[in-house]
């Protein structure tokens, strides 16, 4: 796997799975900006470690380190709790809005609201269940690769993936984003 | 199956990671039960809506391109590292070692004094965890310590003062010969319940270099003398385990 250069072997990996990396900094940091510092500080680490990497999906290793990356961007930030730009602002008052008038909203909504409502609800959700719903639904990724994402056992993935799913979906339900679906 | 152990495993089949065979055994209940398929299809609508929705953030252009140039540069003046094949470690080690922020800085120094001991720090426990990852820790089952310590002689340039604590409840469970820098070094192997502790005997020069104690991801490791020479302990043992046989090893002459 790492014949002529370790650091060539994370240079591709980095590359080529670099959507993937700025697409879970995104989810995690809200903030462009700071996804893109993010996966920059990941690039930079994983170069550094490259010698060391020894086997073992390549994909969840640089993923680790990127997750790694924005956690400690997280924590610092609320250390500073300086304000911090974040773009596509989640909109609180739409999250809020009274059930009497989901009915109506459902109707009118077009894409780009529900796109809106979808990002409001997914940032709403702790952490932890978002980042696996993004690593299982979008990013497609097995239970065994999001486990050796997050560091976590299994049945961790597992009992998070569930919960969040069970949060974000009644999230949606109860404002009217998602249909109910109808039975086979 | 019924319907309690089928909802159970009906996010499992939702994401393909059943086996086969019981995939077949809760396709059987689903044609039976309109409950999971529900479950089954709301699922299916909450992925939908997550992908349809939830649009994939791409990479801008500008990360790309300085992710790249770094790539390159580093390409073009890279001179061939040797590689250390003692060094490669399990992944998830690494995974564990690059997460570890604080730890991070300690161990990655290269250019402070304590850089030595850094080295050594990382060897010591890279040995003791490629050693648990691969079969066996050990390249001579112990059957007592006489079969021990004969055959490290010829391999190494003193082989250790080896003693069996099984009736202390650390059992000898044999050796092996690793690395601690361009060093072969004796590791003796014991076992205290379901704990695996390795004990590094180090040479008089490097002695110095091992810490007191260093703990690292459950892991400890911990500076002892065996027999009057320095040795360095890594294992998962609690503090008091720890040290009733840190003071055992250097009571052995
Ligand atoms: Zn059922």
């Amino acid at each position: 796997m790492m014949s002529t250069s370790s650091r060539a072997f994370v240079d591709d990996l980095a590359l080529s799975h670099l959507d993937a990396a700025y697409n879970l900094g995104r989810w995690l940091l809200g903030s462009e900006q700071d996804a893109a510092d993010a996966v920059h500080d990941a690039y930079v680490r994983a170069a550094r470690s490259s010698e060391t990497y020894a086997g073992g999906n390549a994909r969840a290793w640089w993923l680790a380190i990127v997750r790694n990356c924005c956690l400690a961007r997280l924590a610092l930030r609320n250390k500073e709790k300086r304000n911090v730009a974040i773009d596509d602002n989640p909109v609180a008052a739409e999250h809020w809005m009274p059930r009497a008038e989901a009915d109506e909203i459902e109707e009118r909504l077009d894409s780009s609201r529900r796109r809106q409502m979808i990002t409001v609800h997914l940032r709403n959700l702790p952490e932890h269940f978002r980042e696996v719903l993004i690593l299982r639904e979008i990013e497609e990724l097995s239970y065994r690769e999001i486990a050796d994402v997050l560091q976590t056992p299994i049945g961790t993935v597992m009992s998070r993936l569930a919960r969040g799913r069970a949060l974000l979906q009644k999230a949606l339900t109860d404002n009217g984003t998602m249909e109910i679906p109808h039975g086979l | 199956m019924d319907c309690k152990a089928a909802s159970e495993l009906l996010p499992l089949y939702f994401d393909g990671e059943l086996d086969r065979a019981t995939g077949r055994e809760f396709e059987a209940h689903l044609d039976e039960c309109a409950d999971c398929r529900a479950a089954l299809i709301e699922l299916d609508a909450l992925r939908h809506t997550l992908r349809k929705d939830a649009p994939r953030f791409s990479a801008p252009d500008a990360l790309r391109a300085r992710i790249e140039k770094e790539a390159a540069a580093a390409a073009s003046h890279q001179a061939p590292r040797t590689q250390r094949p003692w060094l490669a470690m399990a992944a998830s080690w690494v995974l564990a070692f690059v997460a570890g922020g604080a730890t991070l800085a300690a161990w990655n120094h290269g250019t402070s004094p304590a850089d030595g001991q850094s080295q050594l720090t990382r060897d010591l426990f890279a040995s003791h965890w490629r050693a648990l990852a691969a079969t066996s820790p050990i390249d001579v089952v112990s059957t007592d310590q006489h079969t021990v310590k004969p055959w490290f002689a010829g391999k190494i340039a003193t082989a250790p003062v080896v003693e069996d604590f099984a009736t202390e409840g650390y059992a000898l469970i044999g050796g092996r010969i690793d690395y601690a820098g361009s060093e072969r070094i004796p590791v003796l192997v014991y076992r205290h319940g379901k704990h695996v502790i390795d004990v590094f005997v180090l040479p008089t020069t490097m002695g110095t270099g091992a810490p007191e104690s260093i703990q690292m991801q459950g892991y400890v490791l911990e500076a002892a003398t065996l027999g009057g020479q320095p040795a360095a302990i890594v294992s998962d043992m609690d503090q008091a385990e720890l040290a009733r046989f840190r003071n055992l090893l250097s009571t052995s002459k």
